[in-house]
């Protein structure tokens, strides 16, 4: 019984000591959270508000994107509809062949990694700079984020510090992360002023007012779009929210549940497009509307991607995002990664014991757990259940549905405490890898209270 | 399943003394407040905390220690090399040390691309909440608005917190 | 008031002091308890394996095995939360109501809040460990759960400090998983025994010489821990502490 999660969880459980400190920095990030949510008396009222608004939104989406659209357009937006991941980098390139840009700088946008944006517009001849000082790390070490608000959590300083002395020319053997961090500042302000476009994410677009909303701490998303006149926003459909108001419940919520911070350092407001310049929102599908119709699974779009969900879940950091076969990873990554194919990415529902703490660190409620329960039960009709499994709860619905052969099965069970250790403990017994199997009583409770009933 | 949208009217938690909780978060975040005493010099109090900025770049009329003034530039890319940018906020967070700016320059990019900057906010104009900011903001015919929170700042490498990433290395907020 | 006693398969086979310190504790309050006898599983192994459907013929069982009670009681905080909210949707789907969901209570709850005890005659003196179980915590709610910014309560401790001589504390990461989780124990299992590992190395830390719960499935898995690992501490159930003397 496994998956290719738990072969990688394993594989990454072996470097132990790396694995406790990847799993303490999230834990850490946890209790920030904690810390900051009791600061404010109203905590659990804004996260049923933040619910509340999120249903009602996503079941009138059609009506609030039509406002969205209506009033950006109003403002000079140019509005783009992308059906897929193909057609929004298509539609990208489009705008950036239009402007003849030879380099686009980004600030961080997880639904570019969902379209595999970057590597398209590098083939088709862009140069992509990654601004955000995580992503810029990831990106010249070819690798993928392993979170999604901390795409470099499971990096250490001293991969760090060699990376820049290999690509910018830090000091060998210098890992002192402001020296770095100034150093990527330095690297990074030279790509801000030559860049011929910017592209940001959306956190929110704001139905009534046409604003799209973007939260950062590094300023690297205002920088990106200050001095390049181009900027291009890629927004998921599920990301339009009414109004300011709405919005005043999500700012005093994502920052708190994500980092443990009162807020970004930066929530800027996008309305129109610069003075001489451009500004272009594409709206993605990628299977977001057909999500819309899964009564189960709809609640998945309440989703602010604030990661909370990870840095609780005592799986996800024990094991890493890498250990993810989805690009999302934790709680929401494997119920994401089922609604986009449930064939490709069934592997990690084994993720999960079912511990709800995600449920409860959730700023818009979602059930987390509860939804990760139901793909369970979806494994076999999708032919993807694990065998093994099937057999075990075959065998115990026949056994526990026939009292009788349970109770003689009670009976005889005390038998395999005195089975010699090398058939109990063996490659087949997955129990018996890392603990001792527990020992059958002598008599049952169910023996005992006929004994003494037939005293 | 169609669902309304919830009744709004949010207790939210509100602070007696806004300007000592404004004061404390903005210095949790790395930034800094300063009430400016009755008086006192605007210009003498930037002088003061500022001792080493050499280019000083403001189009506020009143900031006379200004060296340069960021909107007579043709291009936001000619805004390098600017120690201190000083630009006037419009309202205050308490709950988190937000100040609402909506673009008040000719190039936004002066917000950002400085060394370090004074934020200039009246301390009346202080909320407790988000709820009560959002109702009360309003933006200029530039469209662009924005909270700033501090300086700009990333943990990106093992939750080290390093103030000063791409945004300013350093915020200071003068109430007045 | 009749009470019905649930004592799930494990508790059934492994822990049968488990059920009689249950059902000892009961009696020495004046509850009618009866026990019958062809009672098997709740069926949550196969559910939280994927195969709930299997678990509908149980959960028949089980609501005409108790029909006759006013309540059901159960050590054992997982299958209760199980019997509360899984059983109602999966017999709603085949046209069944659930009869056993709205008088199931885990044996602290119904201590707690149905017979509402005061005062116990027990004696333990030791110091213990609390251990929060998921599904006593999270779906059953006999603690704040630490994520969550509510008052303070658990249920267990208040019925704890009720025995003399009982040194409460709890670990750190106060209700963090333990990994048991049923079958996933065994999909993955290498996480699941260092989920345990580090649950054991928290609660040895607060000084405690037992680890205690309302959940012999958790106790269970770490129990397979600390012999595998040869550790300093025990393990007990809640109802045991509380039973104690009897």
């Amino acid at each position: 019984m496994s998956t290719r999660h738990s072969k990688a969880g394993e594989a990454f459980l072996k470097d132990k000591e790396h694995a406790s400190w990847h799993n303490e920095s999230l834990w850490f990030v946890r209790e920030k959270r904690d810390k900051v949510s009791k600061d404010i008396p109203e905590w659990e009222e804004l996260r049923e508000l933040s619910s509340r608004i999120k249903m009602h939104t996503v079941s009138h989406l059609d009506t609030y994107l039509e406002q969205f659209t209506k009033n950006a357009e109003a403002n000079g937006v140019i509005v783009h509809w992308a059906t897929d991941a193909s057609e929004h980098n298509e539609i990208v390139y489009g705008i950036l062949h239009k402007n003849n840009v030879k380099k686009l700088v980004k600030s961080k946008s997880m639904l570019t990694e969902e379209c595999h944006l970057n590597p398209y517009l590098i083939e088709m001849g862009i140069d992509v700079i990654e601004s955000d000082l995580g992503e810029r790390i990831l990106q010249l070490m070819d690798l993928a984020p392993s979170h999604i608000v901390l795409p470099a959590i499971h990096i250490k300083r001293q991969q760090v510090g060699e990376l820049f002395e290999e690509k910018l020319g830090t000091e060998k053997g210098n890992s002192d992360p402001t020296y770095l961090t100034r150093a990527a500042r330095k690297h990074l302000r030279n790509e801000f002023l030559t860049a011929d476009a910017g592209m940001t994410g959306a956190n929110f677009a704001i139905a009534a007012t046409g604003d799209i909303v973007v939260c950062t701490n590094e300023g690297n998303a205002d920088m990106g779009t200050s001095l390049p006149n181009l900027h291009i926003v890629s927004m998921g459909l599920e990301k339009v929210i009414p109004d300011l108001q709405s919005l005043a419940v999500f700012t005093r919520l994502l920052a708190r549940s994500a980092t443990g911070q009162p807020v970004t350092t930066y929530t800027s407001h996008f309305r129109k497009p610069r003075k001489g310049g451009e500004l272009h929102v594409v709206i993605v599908d990628n299977g977001r509307s057909k999500v819309l119709r899964n009564k189960d699974h709809v609640k998945t779009l309440n989703c602010i991607r604030c990661g909370a969900c990870m840095n609780t879940c005592p799986v996800y950091r024990r094991t890493g995002g890498y250990s993810y076969t989805y690009f999302i990873p934790g709680p929401i990554g494997i119920n994401l990664g089922m609604l986009k194919s449930p064939a490709d990415y069934y592997d990690n529902v084994s993720a999960c014991s079912l511990c709800f703490s995600c449920n409860n660190v959730c700023p818009s409620k979602i059930d987390l757990g509860q939804q990760i329960y139901k793909w369970r039960q979806d494994l076999d009709n999708l032919h993807v259940a694990d065998p093994t499994k099937k057999l075990i709860s075959g065998g115990l619905k026949f056994l526990f549905t026939k009292p009788a052969l349970y109770n003689t099965s009670l009976k005889m069970a005390p038998v395999v405490n005195i089975m010699p250790r090398f058939m109990l403990y063996n490659g087949l017994n997955e129990w018996g890898k890392g603990r001792e199997l527990p020992v059958f009583a002598k008599e049952s409770f169910t023996e005992l209270w006929k004994k003494w009933k037939v005293k | 399943m169609q669902y309304d949208m919830p009744d709004f009217t949010m207790n939210a938690i509100q602070y007696p003394d806004k300007i000592a909780k404004f004061s404390e978060v903005l210095k949790s975040v790395g930034g800094v407040a300063y009430l400016l005493k009755d008086g006192e010099d605007v210009n003498e109090a930037i002088k003061t905390i500022y001792p080493n900025a050499k280019v000083i770049a403001s189009n506020c009329p009143d900031i006379s220690c200004a060296t340069l003034n960021p909107d007579e530039s043709d291009d936001a890319h000619q805004l390098t090399g600017i120690d201190l940018a000083v630009v006037n906020g419009e309202l205050g967070v308490a709950e988190n040390a937000c100040v609402w700016i909506p673009q008040n320059v000719v190039h936004k990019a002066i917000y950002f691309i400085a060394e370090e900057m004074v934020i200039l906010l009246d301390k009346n104009k202080l909320v407790s909440n988000m709820h009560e900011a959002y109702q009360q903001i309003s933006f200029s015919e530039s469209g662009f608005g924005i909270f700033i929170s501090g300086p700009s700042k990333t943990a990106d490498i093992e939750q080290a917190l390093v103030i000063g990433a791409h945004g300013v290395k350093g915020l200071t907020v003068i109430l007045r | 008031m009749k009470v019905g006693l649930f004592i799930p398969c494990y508790v059934n086979a492994l822990y049968p002091e488990v059920g009689i310190a249950t059902y000892k504790l009961l009696l020495s309050l004046s509850v009618e308890v009866d026990y019958p006898l062809d009672q098997t599983c709740c069926g949550q192994p196969m559910a939280n394996g994927g195969f709930e459907e299997k678990a509908l013929p149980l959960a028949i069982q089980f609501d005409n095995l108790f029909a006759k009670y006013d309540y059901i009681v159960a050590p054992s905080a997982s299958c209760v939360s199980f019997v509360k909210d899984n059983y109602p949707p999966i017999m709603e789907r085949n046209n069944h109501l659930s009869q056993s969901g709205k008088k199931i209570y885990e044996i602290c709850e119904f201590l707690h809040d149905i017979l509402k005890v005061e005062k116990l005659s027990g004696h333990f003196p030791h110091k213990v460990s609390v251990h929060n179980s998921c599904h006593g915590l999270r779906e059953l709610k006999l603690s704040a759960a630490s994520e969550l910014n509510i008052p303070y309560y658990s249920k267990i401790k208040t019925l704890l400090s009720l025995v003399e001589g009982v040194e409460i504390t709890e670990p750190q990461k106060i209700d963090e998983c333990c990994g048991f989780g049923g079958m996933y124990s065994i999909e993955e299992q290498a996480v699941s025994v260092c989920m345990g590992q580090d649950k054991v190395k928290n609660h040895i830390s607060t000084g405690a010489s037992y680890i205690t719960g309302a959940d012999s499935s958790c106790l269970m898995h770490m129990q397979g821990i600390i012999q595998r690992d040869k550790l300093p501490i025990k393990l007990i159930h809640v109802v045991e502490i509380l039973a104690a003397g009897l």
